[in-house]
């Protein structure tokens, strides 16, 4: 090993690639969106540089606010949902004892492998407000809650989260699940000789182990919610309105509905430092150093 | 271990250099086809006689779209046989290939454009200037007077060969459905009301609107605001009127009040254009909105029960006063051409050439009066007898300009976005003032 890590040529030559990929692929159009912020530009002609302008009216502009709120609710909802129940099912998984944990540990995967246009156009007959499967349901139990979810501005931007945190929720099952396994089962032998009941032994030792894999899934999820685009662009089209707007959204109205590349590149920018400043909080508030059994 | 994973990440890499390699091949290779093509062109370049290639961005997704391109391909073959279209299928995208290519310099030599795009691209020294075409190949002279407005942009310039005339906004209604239900074809906003729960109280859904395409909740905006100023949102698109003015205050007001009533199916925000048009075909919709062009599929559902009304006013005095003004019509639009073309002044002929044939199919084939160029062919397909109705208004007709004229991109998502939430019920007009108010340009 000490013989490949000397050989500076050998490391510059794996990584290279990788990092000029990075460079174009990722690097690259971020500072340019940050550059491109500070100019009016439609894409095509000349673009003058108008300083802060894009920022100033962007704090102005009431769909910033919303499409602010909405990823804001969107990540809340999908991070709880997906954690807490990707959770539960990979210590149920985890235990030898359940039955039907290969049926448990695939169904839960399917939806994450679906296309996400697939999962939506499911969702959307669901949510029918004629004839969905949902308000028959609540019409089966002799509930009269039939709602419009996804016409009704207080219901859409909740019914879309509910669609991503079902679809994903078995990608962070499978983080969990993985990491659950990890963990020396000698943990497990010690507290229950100690007498600690399952529920007492995973709250003391199995979550606190988790630590790091937590603290990634809350970034996939917080990041992921944030950056929420396609649920928006396939169900509703960012409406009724401007209900389900998010920032991803109201960047691509600026960009390319409305031709304001300038502007949707402020709104870039700033999704950019949002999704920056949750990683470095979800990191400070999970730091610790990797465990290595 | 460490060993193994350490050959796995190599294997990797090699793996991924491997894969650009072969992509470097593929792009050199149809850069090499592009450059082919150019070749071809330049070999064109000069004599009429040799075979000339030119790259055409037209509509060819359905039906309706690929007929008129066949038509006009087969007859240029007739006219200019040297002349080969390599046809690029337009995107439903906004316009985002077309400024892809214009932003990297690989626009087509002849290109569908809109009045936001032609304003775009003039910007950007993208789309040629063809007034000296239009004098030069007489097409003024084949423009129907009542689309002269399709012909030429603000500045007074023409910058594409216009063919699809001023197209109207409707609202359908199904004949029988009204009559079995005891209801009068609405004139006014209270007996549109009075329709609306009547159909409601037996079962059927007043009116059917695909509002999750957000333009038929501009239309129904605009012929609401259109009983009062004629213009329509054509004056907030200019800036030349406020939202909060009485027209669009009141068109905003009756449009919650009957969306509140239930006059719109649940979730018609998320209805789709064949899922409403599936009501209003099957005779589970009394009344339907969209573009004259639904003539044909509707006749074809519904037969002799097909009606159109025209659109109620706030009394009986404004419903006479206007009945003839149409939300719709059309601005500027249809083929334009790349300056920067190797054979600007054949690409522009056959521009030309092209919209004239997409008139003469859509006259004589399609059964519509809607074009913007005189068609002197027999009819070949009858109009159905919805269209004979409304071919005998055009000549008194006036237009609105409405969302697919709308100059001002801004202005057009706000509005777009804004009806919209008009059709929830939840919103309220003055939500809709105000949400609008902020993108109409200040005179």
């Amino acid at each position: 090993m000490r013989k490949y890590l000397g050989n500076k040529t050998a490391i510059l030559l794996f990584i290279l690639p990788a990092l000029l990929l990075y460079t174009v692929v990722v690097f690259y159009p971020v500072v340019q969106v940050f550059y491109r912020s500070f100019f009016d530009w439609d894409g095509l002609s000349e673009a003058s540089f108008i300083y802060f302008d894009n920022y100033i009216r962007l704090f102005h502009d009431h769909i910033f606010y919303t499409s602010l709120y909405n990823s804001a609710v969107f990540a809340v909802i999908i991070a709880i949902v997906q954690i807490t129940i990707g959770t539960m099912l990979a210590f149920a998984v985890a235990e030898v004892a359940m039955r039907g944990r290969k049926f448990v540990r695939i169904t839960v995967f399917i939806p994450v492998v679906l296309s996400i246009t697939v999962v939506c156009q499911l969702w959307l007959a669901m949510y029918n407000g004629e004839y969905g499967l949902i308000n028959k349901l609540f019409e089966m139990l002799g509930l009269h809650y039939r709602q419009d979810w996804l016409s009704n501005k207080n219901t859409a931007i909740f019914a879309l989260a509910a669609v991503n945190a079902w679809q994903y929720m078995g990608y962070h099952f499978a983080l969990l699940l993985a990491g659950v396994k990890s963990i020396p089962e000698s943990y497990m032998e010690a507290a229950r000789i100690d007498g600690a009941s399952k529920m007492k032994a995973h709250l003391s030792i199995t979550m606190p182990l988790l630590g790091e894999t937590y603290k990634f899934c809350l970034i996939l999820a917080f990041t992921g919610g944030l950056n929420a685009f396609a649920n928006m662009y396939i169900m509703t089209s960012g409406g009724p309105g401007t209900t389900t707007y998010t920032l991803t959204y109201m960047m691509f109205r600026s960009a390319f509905r409305v031709g304001e590349f300038g502007y949707g590149s402020a709104s870039a920018a700033f999704l950019v430092i949002e999704c920056l400043v949750v990683t470095l909080i979800i990191n400070k508030l999970i730091a610790r150093d990797p465990i290595v059994y | 271990m460490k060993k193994w994973a350490l050959a796995l990440i190599a294997a990797t890499m090699v793996m991924s250099l491997a894969a650009c390699g072969s992509n470097n091949k593929d792009s050199s290779a149809a850069n090499s086809g592009e450059k082919a093509t150019e070749g071809t062109s330049d070999n064109g370049k000069g004599s009429s006689a040799e075979p000339v290639k030119l790259r055409i961005y037209a509509q060819y997704s359905d039906e309706d779209t690929k007929g008129p391109y066949d038509y006009a391909v087969a007859e240029l073959k007739k006219e200019m046989p040297n002349v080969e279209l390599d046809l690029d299928i337009q995107a439903q995208d906004d316009g985002q290939k077309l400024k892809t290519y214009a932003a990297t310099g690989n626009l087509p030599d002849i290109f569908q454009v809109g009045l936001d795009l032609i304003n775009t691209f003039k910007k950007s020294n993208n789309i040629l200037q063809l007034d000296s075409y239009v004098e030069q190949l007489g097409f003024k002279d084949k423009v129907l007077p009542s689309a002269m407005n399709t012909l030429v942009t603000d500045d007074g310039h023409t910058y594409a060969f216009q063919y699809a005339g001023n197209e109207v906004a409707m609202l359908f209604y199904n004949k029988e459905i009204f009559e079995k239900n005891n209801v009068k074809v609405p004139t006014t906003y209270d007996e549109m009301m009075a329709a609306v729960k009547t159909f409601n109280a037996n079962g059927i859904t007043p009116m059917a609107l695909f509002a999750k395409e957000k333009w038929p909740t501009v239309a129904l905006f605009d012929m609401f605001a259109s009983r009062s100023d004629a213009a329509g949102i054509t004056k907030l698109d200019k800036g030349e009127a406020k939202a909060s003015d009485p027209a669009f205050k009141q068109a905003a007001e009756e449009i919650v009040k009957l969306v509140k009533a239930g006059m719109l199916p649940k979730g018609a925000t998320n209805l789709n254009y064949d899922q409403a048009a599936a009501l209003f075909h099957e005779g589970k919709a009394a009344m339907f909105l969209n573009g004259q062009w639904e003539i044909a599929a509707s006749t074809e559902a519904l037969g002799e029960k097909l009606g159109f009304m025209y659109v109620p006013a706030p009394d009986a005095a404004t419903y006479e006063n206007a009945k003839l003004t149409f939300s719709g019509g059309g601005g500027p639009g249809g083929y334009a051409v790349n300056p920067s073309s190797k054979n600007v002044e054949l690409a522009a002929k056959v521009a030309a050439f092209m919209a004239e044939k997409y008139a003469e199919f859509k006259f004589t084939q399609k059964g519509t009066p809607m074009v913007a160029l005189k068609v002197d062919k027999p009819i070949i397909n009858k109009f159905p007898p919805v269209m004979e109705q409304l071919a005998a208004d055009i000549p008194s007709m006036k237009t609105t300009s409405f969302s697919w004229g709308l100059s001002n991109p801004k202005f057009k998502a706000a509005i777009e976005d804004a009806s919209q939430s008009l059709m929830t019920g939840t919103y309220s007009a003055d939500d809709f003032i105000s949400d609008i108010s902020s993108a109409i340009p200040s005179k």
